[in-house]
């Protein structure tokens, strides 16, 4: 019943306008600021979780730029290599280690004859990201397993088989492909069995194990330890801008699509922090506005006030009828904020899902605390606007 | 509760009530509880000018003012509410009612400030008594002084208190009226074995009056 009263005493609608403005000044500072949270919890999640860790994107193949000038000389030296080891963004390098013998493949069958002049490549174990129980040799092995790139098999179902008329093949048929590989020496050609047992999208060569590669090179090489002209590094972080800047400065280049994270980031970035900057600057002249708007309300009921503490209403009766007419209105607006990024960051999770990228498909802790952390600051603001004003009424 | 006055003058009138003799202004008095007290003061004197002094809506006097024992000047905030809702109830000289609200709800938001006292119903025996149950729904605004004034006796006599201040309560009011109104404050007072202050120009046996003072 008091309240009723004090309802019919202390009209709110006067500054309507103002309020509306404050509810929806305060609306879009929230919406920005909790995107901005939200934002940077999924690039966060993108960046660094189980599900995205980007096989591809992780490991990256790195050669000196083969131009005019560096022509004959693209390799890597030792104080190359040591440098390289040394950033920060390189968890682990590798070398990849080429066939320095001519070698071919050829099919046991003639029912699917080929044959094909072949080099090879071999990188150490740990970079490799194909599970094989095949992928091993040692001395005497008759058998060599090979990695090939994925790469090579869509260019020859996509464009090959269909320019010669051959059948399409699946990675399952190619795996079961048993085929001979020749190695040509001074004393004639020494013959393996060899078979595919995995594709990969993380190298593009042809692969071998490395220890076939380092006795091959050993036996039936002539020359004897070339520098490697290409590594493989991996990194928790391929958009690194660091680790882009580190290949540009030293003439190294890679991939360009698998550092695209790079300008990505940048890009995020600025949005998360134009999102946070233009956020918070909403929020301030919103709480000054709402604080106007509720200084407003006082002074306009400044006459009733008066007389209702004159006649014995607390102060403190009236700060929480008060703060009953105004903070509701905050704890809708961070309701509905907190709801509409929910539907967004449920939206964007199916959208994404479709693109094989996964982000939670729930709102963040940090945005919940961050909500939270606003609420108190809007309370805090009502409550002290409010408790001010109306000890201003009471003397 | 009693209330104690120790040398109170208004400073912006101490030349004046200097070079006159009273009962209150500068003098030590003690309102004992219970007690039913007429202060009759000629115009000017300062009546509403004392009656805001005992209610703590002025401070511009010298001299203390003591609710038991403690000085108002240092009562403040919460705790003055806390005694303006159970202690001391007022009728202003200029009666100060809401003029946008109802009459009802002008009494009603008095009973309900606080722990009511009284249910509803005993608006509607009170306005019935006084002869203002007609003009319960209108608004206090469009009331008559008279009615008004009616009106704001109810609802001073509609709280607990252990005091009751009268402003020159009956001031708009006919004879009749006025002695509706004399009884039922006489009787709420009992009730409550309360005390009143009334301060009005002339004499008058409205009461039985244990203090008689001049201003």
């Amino acid at each position: 019943m008091l309240n009723i009263l004090l309802k019919k005493l202390i009209q709110t609608s006067s500054g309507r306008t103002r309020f509306v403005m404050a509810i929806i000044g305060l609306s879009v500072a929230l919406l920005l600021i909790l995107s901005a949270v939200q934002i940077q919890v999924n690039y966060d999640d993108l960046l660094h979780s189980k599900t995205n860790q980007d096989s591809i994107a992780n490991f990256l193949v790195l050669n000196k730029i083969l131009n005019n000038k560096t022509y004959g000389t693209a390799t890597f030296k030792e104080e190359d290599l040591s440098k390289l080891k040394q950033q920060h963004f390189v968890d682990d390098i590798g070398i990849l280690t080429a066939s320095r013998f001519k070698a071919s493949v050829q099919s046991n069958s003639d029912r699917f004859p080929f044959y094909t002049d072949i080099s090879f490549e071999s990188v150490p174990a740990a970079f490799i990201d194909v599970n094989s129980k095949d992928w091993k040799w040692k001395e005497g092995d008759d058998f060599i397993p090979m990695i090939a790139p994925n790469m090579f098999l869509d260019i020859y179902n996509f464009q090959f088989s269909l320019s010669q008329n051959l059948p399409q093949l699946t990675q399952d048929i190619v795996k079961m492909i048993v085929f001979k590989v020749n190695i040509n020496t001074d004393k004639g050609p020494v013959s393996f069995s060899g078979r595919i047992v995995g594709f990969s999208d993380r190298i593009s060569s042809l692969l071998v194990p490395q220890e076939f590669n380092d006795w091959a090179n050993k036996n039936f090489s002539n020359t004897q330890n070339a520098k490697p002209s290409r590594v493989v590094i991996r990194t928790k972080d391929p958009g690194n801008p660091a680790l882009v800047q580190y290949l540009k400065d030293n003439g190294l280049t890679t991939d360009a699509d698998k550092t695209r994270f790079s300008k990505y980031r940048q890009i995020v970035n600025a949005v998360v922090n134009v999102s946070w900057i233009t956020g918070a600057v909403m929020l301030l002249f919103a709480l000054l506005v709402f604080t106007l708007f509720i200084q407003l309300t006082i002074a306009s009921c400044k006459e009733e006030i008066r007389l209702l503490i004159t006649l014995g209403a607390s102060p403190k009766q009236l700060q929480r009828f008060l703060m009953k007419q105004f903070f509701p209105s905050n704890i809708i607006i961070i309701s509905i904020s907190l709801i509409s990024i929910t539907a967004l960051q449920f939206e964007v999770h199916q959208l994404l899902q479709e693109q094989n990228i996964f982000i939670s498909e729930f709102t963040s802790y940090y945005t919940f605390a961050t909500a939270l952390l606003i609420l108190f600051v809007l309370w805090f603001v009502n409550y002290t606007t409010i408790r001010k004003y109306i000890v201003l009424q009471d003397n | 509760m009693q209330i104690e006055l120790k040398q109170i003058v208004p400073i912006p009138l101490k030349d004046k009530f200097a070079k006159r003799n009273s009962d209150l202004w500068d003098q030590s008095v003690l309102f004992q509880h219970g007690e039913w007290v007429k202060i009759k003061a000629p115009s000017g004197t300062g009546k509403t000018t004392f009656i805001h002094t005992l209610y703590k809506l002025r401070h511009d006097y010298s001299g203390q003012v003591y609710y038991d024992d403690q000085e108002i000047k240092n009562i403040t905030g919460d705790v003055l509410a806390q005694i303006r809702q159970q202690k001391i109830s007022i009728v202003f000289q200029d009666l100060r009612l809401f003029p946008n609200l109802t009459a009802r709800e002008n009494i009603e938001l008095k009973r309900v400030l606080q722990v009511p006292l009284y249910e509803t119903s005993m608006i509607d025996e009170m306005a019935e008594k006084l002869g203002v149950t007609s003009i319960l729904n209108q608004r206090a605004g469009l009331c008559s002084y008279g009615e008004q004034q009616r009106l704001a006796i109810i609802r001073s006599l509609i709280q607990p208190f252990d005091w009751l201040l009268l402003d020159e309560p009956f001031s708009h009011l006919d004879q009749e009226n006025i002695s509706k109104a004399a009884a039922l404050i006489a009787e709420e007072c009992r009730k409550r074995n309360a005390g009143f202050i009334l301060t009005d120009l002339d004499e008058d046996e409205h009461f039985n009056y244990t203090k008689k003072l001049l201003l």
